[in-house]
């Protein structure tokens, strides 16, 4: 049986997936955003603090690799 | 949200009165879901086992997945270089570390039904998204590239050429897609990925001192110098088991399975019994390559090498499964790795990402997924390239890359407005902050390794 849905799924999936699946689930409700987040003053000196030491810590394995290269 | 998220009700996404549009990927859902709701109703062991086989997936795959090519050969050559002693239990402490991290992407996915890249882009906006974004897709990309070294140094050990060896591990990763649904490819891959217990015969074949297994897992000793090749160990085996793939990769599996917040005591069982089968093969590895200890270098040795040193030790057959352990790790490391960048990519593009998605609507999650791996893939053929510095590095740079995404997993599942009341408790908190603290502590003690060398044979060390 089939329904006025635009992927052409039957009435009795219809049914299954209405009976099986939380609203949030299904994937036309991810479509909706959820609402951003404001970071404190910490969190960002937190996250800032561990880009940067990320990005040394990538040049000293880029000096590793060079030295074990020559 | 999910029904956990009780304070969480003002961001619920679809109100009653809205227009229901249903997709093939909501109805593949939904039937998997359907037969969870069904085997609720059972009773007994067996009704358990049943419901438990349902939901089991995620966990067993992300800890299985994240042995990988790397990973085995990291603990090779741990049983190489230090024989029996302190990292047999430093392993598994590593694996208790990836279930408390794990333990969150379920929460976080049951509960809002969102991935990980989506979560981070939506709740931290795509400033510090993309930071994860590059972070992520590098990480993989390199991780990708040592599976397919690991497949081709395995079945390189039984005269398989390079370029055979991988075209073997892109047809199996592209079989595993063929059913556009998720619930055959985890099955599929479960499959495979039990092929990785493979190490534990392997490890009983090289006749352990059992004695000395046991002292080593309840003295810790003996204890490695204080060296530059053990902290390289060091972070190799703890990059060996907690990775940034695998906070991204759990979350959106999780979701792609369809689990609730009524799943979440399923989905840690999950998680404890992955992460309990990746310890024995990690210890396995070890213990098999233990006999080693003392005979040869096992400086940059790759996993053919390995084999072959194995085989007046435990035999030709012997040698042969390890061969093909090396191989089940990298195939079904690059399955799940690959299927991460997808999910990933899908995700902050808002382009459809399911395993359930029918190829004419998943183009380009199918795209991504096989991309990546045909990419990794292609570099590992190319005659003369320094493929060792990858193998060399990639765990190296995936523990410096896990304390920021460590944090981020932090922020979000303690984020009340999303979780609602299933936000981490004191104890978790307390241990997750303990585990970016000890990554980067080991982050740093590798670089004043590399820089100061000098300070490290003040202390005693070389």
């Amino acid at each position: 049986m089939e329904s006025g849905n635009p992927h052409g799924v039957s009435r009795d999936d219809q049914n299954v997936v209405l009976s099986s699946l939380e609203p949030d689930q299904l994937v036309e409700a991810k479509k909706r955003h959820i609402p951003r987040r404001r970071f404190k003053d910490s969190e960002l000196v937190l996250l800032w603090g561990l880009r940067v030491y990320l990005l040394f810590m990538l040049a000293v394995v880029a000096y590793q690799v060079w030295t074990a290269a020559r | 949200m999910g029904a956990g998220a009780q304070s969480g009700r003002q961001l619920r996404v679809l109100a009653a009165e809205d227009e229901v549009v249903v997709t093939h990927e909501d109805v593949d859902r939904a039937h998997d879901r359907a037969r969870v709701t069904a085997a609720r109703g059972g009773r007994g062991l067996r009704g358990r086992a049943w419901l438990l086989w349902l939901l089991i997936g995620p966990g067993i795959l992300v800890m299985l997945g994240e042995n990988d090519g790397p990973s085995m050969l990291s603990y090779a050559a741990t049983g190489a270089k230090f024989g029996i002693g302190f990292f047999l239990p430093f392993v598994v402490l590593t694996f208790g570390m990836a279930l408390v991290v794990q333990e969150m992407t379920v929460r976080l996915g049951a509960a809002t039904h969102r991935g990980h890249a989506e979560l981070i882009f939506e709740r931290f906006g795509p400033f510090w998204g993309w930071f994860s974004m590059i972070d992520l897709g590098i990480g993989n990309f390199l991780t990708l590239i040592t599976e397919f070294i690991a497949i081709r140094a395995g079945l390189g050990f039984f005269g398989v050429p390079p370029w055979a060896a991988v075209l073997v591990a892109l047809a199996v990763l592209f079989s595993a897609l063929l059913s556009h649904r998720y619930w055959t490819w985890e099955r599929a891959v479960l499959a495979a990925a039990a092929f990785n217990l493979i190490f534990v015969p392997v490890a009983l074949m090289a006749h352990p001192h059992w004695g000395a297994v046991g002292h080593a897992f309840i003295t810790w000793k003996p204890l490695p110098g204080f060296n530059r090749d053990t902290v390289l160990i060091v972070l190799s085996d703890i990059g060996a088991t907690v990775t940034p793939w695998m906070l991204f990769f759990q979350q959106s599996a999780t979701v792609d399975k369809g689990l609730t917040t009524k799943d979440i005591r399923f989905g840690r069982i999950d998680t404890v019994l992955g992460a309990g089968l990746a310890a024995a093969a990690a210890v396995g590895a070890i213990l098999a390559t233990a006999p080693l200890f003392g005979r040869i270098s096992a400086e940059n040795f790759e996993a053919a090498q390995f084999a072959q040193a194995l085989v007046p030790l435990i035999g030709r057959f012997g040698a042969s499964l390890f061969a093909l352990g090396m191989v089940e790790a990298g195939i079904v490391a690059a399955i799940t790795i690959s299927t991460s960048s997808a999910y990933a990519f899908g995700e902050v593009t808002q382009r459809p990402h399911s395993l359930n998605l029918p190829m004419t609507e998943g183009k380009s999650f199918y795209a991504v997924l096989g991309l990546c791996a045909v990419a990794a893939a292609g570099i590992v053929v190319i005659p003369g390239l320094p493929l060792v510095f990858v193998v060399l590095v990639v765990n190296v740079v995936a523990v410096l890359a896990m304390p920021p995404a460590l944090v981020f997993l932090y922020m979000l599942v303690n984020d009340r407005e999303i979780m609602g009341d299933l936000v981490s408790p004191l104890w978790a908190s307390i241990l997750s902050k303990g585990i970016v603290i000890v990554l980067t502590a080991t982050g740093v003690l590798y670089g004043v390794s590399i820089i100061a060398p000098n300070i490290f044979a003040a202390l005693g060390g070389k």
